[in-house]
């Protein structure tokens, strides 16, 4: 069966950030993950802060953007005029940076949310914005004109957190990453949670979501895991039952292909697997025969990592 | 307002339904038609934000699998997700 549903007549515009009347519901606080290598050219960056610009606009609904740089960031670049100028009159003047040294991307994704709750309200919202994709593009230009929907959708429909996922076809490395890979190992360690979580989404290691205020605090206050991160607060979701919504913000399937090389896809799978046994064993290790159940599933998660590797060598290659 | 249309390609469906916050998930409120193609065809007009819906296909909540997004009703069930802006 296909079914579908669409706007009549006009399509949805691109890129202009609607600017509407503020609800009597929360702010919005957008938080920027400025990216960890400065890209050469800045036509990406340029694009997204075009659209931070436009949110600084709409005080009403919008708390001022924050982005979060990386201290080796700025110091690689400290004698690139380019590189100052447009962090002074660019990102600077569009949004308030947050330097902090970080030892990765979900460290910056914990500095930022972090300073954002700081300042937020019990019925605000908090919106991860990744710096690295490619906003100048067309495709990326498509990701802007939707990333609005996810706090959108968090304030309307009360949801606890709304997951932004990037369409891809099957033989996208992210989606092979993720359907041999993050999958896989979840099905291993958290089998229910990850039944429960593919029902929303396959991407569930997206870099682009919307979380409230009640929720970000509960996440908040657990260990942070400095890599797939999003993982964790997906299966914290679920075991805690909160309102998941999945949006799709674009589709990928016009990029070139093979961008992830496959030593970056192991290192992606490796990671997962190192972050759900760490929780797994955060889980369980009060319980009486933790170690022996552990044992098991370490073993079983090795297989499948391995068949994973495999899987990606041979796809991948 | 904006008219949104509802399509479902459910060719051996004897009815289906559109359902929704909008409609208050009335199974009466708005049903759809069957096009040539055997095909379901409904537009309504929705106003400005995000809906929830779904297609009840001879009585069954039915997901629209092409739809943008994907949450869960106040009843806990897994219903399709479109904006209107």
């Amino acid at each position: 069966m296909k079914t579908t549903a669409t706007i009549g007549k006009k399509p949805r515009a691109h890129n202009p950030v609607p600017i509407r009347a503020a609800p009597n519901k929360g702010k919005v606080h957008p938080v920027l993950i400025y990216p960890f290598k400065q890209p050469a050219q800045y036509s990406d960056l340029e694009a997204l802060y075009e659209m931070v610009a436009r949110l600084g606009r709409d005080s009403a609904r919008y708390a001022r953007p924050l982005t979060v740089m990386d201290r080796k960031t700025h110091y690689s670049k400290k004698a690139d005029r380019e590189f100052l100028s447009f962090r002074e009159n660019t990102v600077a003047r569009y949004s308030e940076i947050v330097d902090a040294w970080c030892v990765d991307t979900c460290q910056m994704w914990n500095t930022g949310l972090g300073k954002a709750f700081e300042h937020g309200k019990p019925d605000d919202v908090y919106w991860l914005i990744p710096g690295d994709f490619d906003y100048g593009t067309s495709v990326g230009q498509e990701v802007l004109s939707r990333l609005h929907d996810l706090p959108e959708i968090v304030l309307e429909l009360d949801q606890d957190v709304c997951i932004g996922e990037i369409a891809a076809d099957h033989s996208n490395p992210k989606q092979l990453i993720d359907t041999y890979g993050t999958f896989a190992l979840l099905y291993t360690w958290f089998p229910d949670e990850a039944e429960e979580i593919r029902q929303f989404t396959e991407r569930p290691r997206s870099e682009f979501f919307a979380v409230r205020h009640s929720f970000l605090e509960e996440i908040l206050a657990k260990r942070w895991y400095p890599y797939e991160q999003t993982v964790v607060m997906l299966l914290h979701a679920v075991s805690s039952s909160k309102r998941i919504s999945r949006f799709c913000v674009g589709n990928i399937s016009d990029l070139p292909e093979g961008k992830e090389s496959l030593a970056s896809a192991i290192q992606q799978v490796e990671r997962t697997e190192r972050v759900l046994k760490s929780l797994w064993r955060d889980r369980h290790q009060a319980e009486k025969d933790w170690l022996d159940r552990y044992r098991v599933l370490e073993v079983q998660s090795e297989q499948v990592r391995r068949a994973a590797l495999v899987v990606l060598g041979n796809l991948m290659t | 307002m904006r008219a949104v249309n509802f399509v479902c390609n459910a060719p051996q469906a004897k009815a289906v339904a559109l359902v929704g916050d909008f409609n208050h998930w009335d199974p009466a409120a708005n049903p759809m038609k069957q096009m040539p193609d055997r095909s379901w065809l409904l537009m309504v007009e929705l106003k400005h934000g995000h809906h929830r819906y779904g297609f009840l296909v001879d009585g069954v909540l039915t997901l629209d699998p092409r739809a943008q997004g994907i949450t869960r009703s106040d009843k806990g069930e897994r219903v399709s997700l479109v904006p209107v802006s």
